[in-house]
C-alpha cells in the first residue's frame, strides 16, 4: 500500500484526497443544520426600536399589484383560517414546520399570524436562525381588512384625503375588497358601514381561490 | 467564530475591501501562475490543444466544494449564509454565449486580462479597456433591454433544490466528474498533441 502511494504523481494523490472526500461525503448528510440558533440582542432590539422590522399593509398591497417577487407572504394561521381568506400570494406555513420551509436566508419574508404576538415570536424563531429578511406584517390580517379590504374615508375628510381614498378604492378593488362609497357616491357614508363585512368576507377568498394561478406561481420563483 | 465572516460580522464593509484585496491578489497571482496571462494559453483551451482552463478551473470547483461541505457539515461555516446568485436562466445563457464569444475573440475573460495586464501585455490592456466600453455601452441601452434581463427569474437555486438528491450524493457526483474530466482532458491533450505532429 505505501509502495502504491509513493508511485503515484501528485496529482494522484491529490485525485486520490478528492475521491476520498467525495466518497465521504455520500455518508456525512446535509451542511445545513437547523437546530440551534444564534440571537444578536443588539441589533434585534435596534430593529425594534425603528420599527424596521415590520411591513405596511398598503406598502405590502403596492408591491403585489407591482407585480414583485423578490418577497414571500407567510401566513402562520390554520389551514382553515388560511382556507377561508388568506392574502394572496401568501404561503401556508406553520410556526413548528418554518424550519424546515424553502424559505431563504436571504429571502424577504413577510410574516403574519391569527395574533400578533404569534407572528412576532415566528419572527424572533427566524431572525434567531439567521433570516435576516424576517418582517412582519403590520397589524397583521386585520389591518389589511381595515385597509385594503374595506377602507373607510377619514370622517369631513381634506381634499387631499379624499384623493388619496381614490387611490385607496382602486388598490381595494384590485384585491376584491369591498371600499367605502365616496360622498359624491352616495349621499350619506353612514349606510356603507352595515354593507361591508358579510358579502366582501367572501368576495376576497373566491377572488384567491380564482386568482389561485399567480400565488402559485410565486411560490415556483421562490424556490 | 463561523464563516462566512462578514456575514458574521467579525469585520465590517471597510476591513471587508481589504480582505477582498488580498483575496483577488490570491487569486490574481494563482492565475498567473497557472499561465492565464497568455491569451494564446487561454485561446487554446476552444481549440482542445491545451485542457489547462477546464482542469484549473474545475479544481478551483472541486476543492471550493469540498471545502465548503465538509466545513459545514463540521459546524465551522453556516453555508445557508453564503449568497447565491439568483438564477435568469434565458439571460444567463445569452450572457453566457457574449461572454464566450468575446472570451475566444479576444482571448481573456475579465479577471485574466487584469492578470494579462499586471504582466504588461497590451493586447490585456486592450481588451481592458473593451470591457469597460462594453460596460457602458450596456448601461446606456440598459432601458431597452431591462425586460429581457430581469426574465426567467428562478431564485437562488442549488442542485439539491432542483434535482431532490442527497447532498452528499451530488457531492461525490461532482468529484467524479471532476476525476473524469481530467482524465477526458489529458487524453484529448495528447490526441492533439499527436495531431499536431503528424500535420
Amino acid at each position: 500500500m505505501p509502495s502504491f502511494l509513493n508511485n503515484l504523481s501528485l496529482n494522484g494523490r491529490l485525485a486520490l484526497v478528492a475521491f476520498a472526500l467525495g466518497f465521504l461525503a455520500l455518508f456525512a448528510g446535509t451542511p445545513y443544520h437547523g437546530a440551534e440558533a444564534v440571537l444578536n440582542a443588539k441589533e434585534l432590539s435596534l430593529v425594534m426600536a425603528t420599527d424596521a422590522d415590520q411591513v405596511g399593509v398598503v406598502t405590502l398591497a403596492d408591491w403585489i399589484i407591482q407585480g414583485k417577487s423578490d418577497f414571500r407572504v407567510v401566513d402562520l394561521r390554520p389551514e382553515a383560517a388560511y382556507a377561508a381568506y388568506h392574502i394572496p400570494p401568501a404561503e401556508n406555513i406553520s410556526v413548528a414546520a418554518l424550519g424546515e420551509s424553502t424559505l431563504q436566508h436571504n429571502e424577504k419574508v413577510i410574516l403574519y399570524a391569527e395574533s400578533g404576538e404569534r407572528a412576532a415570536q415566528a419572527w424572533m424563531l427566524l431572525k434567531a436562525k439567521g433570516y435576516k429578511g424576517a418582517y412582519l406584517l403590520r397589524g397583521g390580517v386585520e389591518a389589511w381588512k381595515d385597509s385594503i379590504l374595506f377602507p373607510r374615508i377619514p370622517e369631513n375628510p381634506t381634499p387631499a384625503q379624499v384623493v388619496q381614498f381614490a387611490r385607496t378604492r382602486e388598490v381595494s378593488r384590485f384585491f376584491g375588497g369591498t371600499p367605502q362609497a365616496l360622498a359624491g357616491d352616495s349621499t350619506s357614508a353612514v349606510p356603507a358601514a352595515p354593507q361591508l363585512a358579510m358579502p366582501a368576507l367572501a368576495m376576497p377568498a373566491s377572488q384567491a381561490a380564482g386568482g389561485g394561478g399567480a400565488p402559485k406561481k410565486k411560490k415556483k420563483e421562490g424556490c | 467564530m463561523m464563516a462566512p465572516f462578514f456575514k458574521f460580522g467579525l469585520f465590517g464593509d471597510n476591513l471587508g475591501l481589504v480582505v477582498a484585496f488580498a483575496v483577488g491578489i490570491g487569486m490574481g497571482f494563482f492565475l498567473e501562475r497557472a499561465g492565464f496571462n497568455s491569451a494564446r494559453k487561454l485561446a487554446a483551451q476552444f481549440y482542445f490543444t491545451d485542457m489547462t482552463v477546464f482542469k484549473v478551473m474545475f479544481t478551483a470547483i472541486v476543492t471550493a466544494m469540498l471545502g465548503v461541505y465538509w466545513l459545514s457539515v463540521l459546524g465551522i461555516m453556516d453555508l445557508s449564509m453564503v449568497y447565491l446568485t439568483p438564477t435568469f436562466l434565458a439571460p444567463q445563457i445569452v450572457g453566457g454565449l457574449i461572454l464566450g464569444f468575446g472570451f475566444v475573440i479576444g482571448g481573456y475573460c475579465p479577471g485574466t486580462a487584469c492578470v494579462g495586464i499586471a504582466t504588461g501585455r497590451i493586447d490585456a490592456l486592450v481588451l481592458f479597456f473593451g470591457i469597460f466600453a462594453g460596460i457602458f455601452g450596456f448601461g446606456e441601452v440598459f432601458p431597452l433591454v431591462s425586460g429581457f434581463y430581469n426574465a426567467t427569474p428562478m431564485g437562488q437555486l442549488t442542485l439539491p433544490q432542483v434535482t431532490g438528491l442527497p447532498y452528499g450524493l451530488l457531492v461525490f457526483a461532482v468529484v467524479l466528474m471532476a476525476l473524469g474530466g481530467f482524465y477526458g482532458a489529458e487524453w484529448v491533450e495528447k490526441k492533439m498533441a499527436a495531431r499536431k505532429v503528424e500535420a
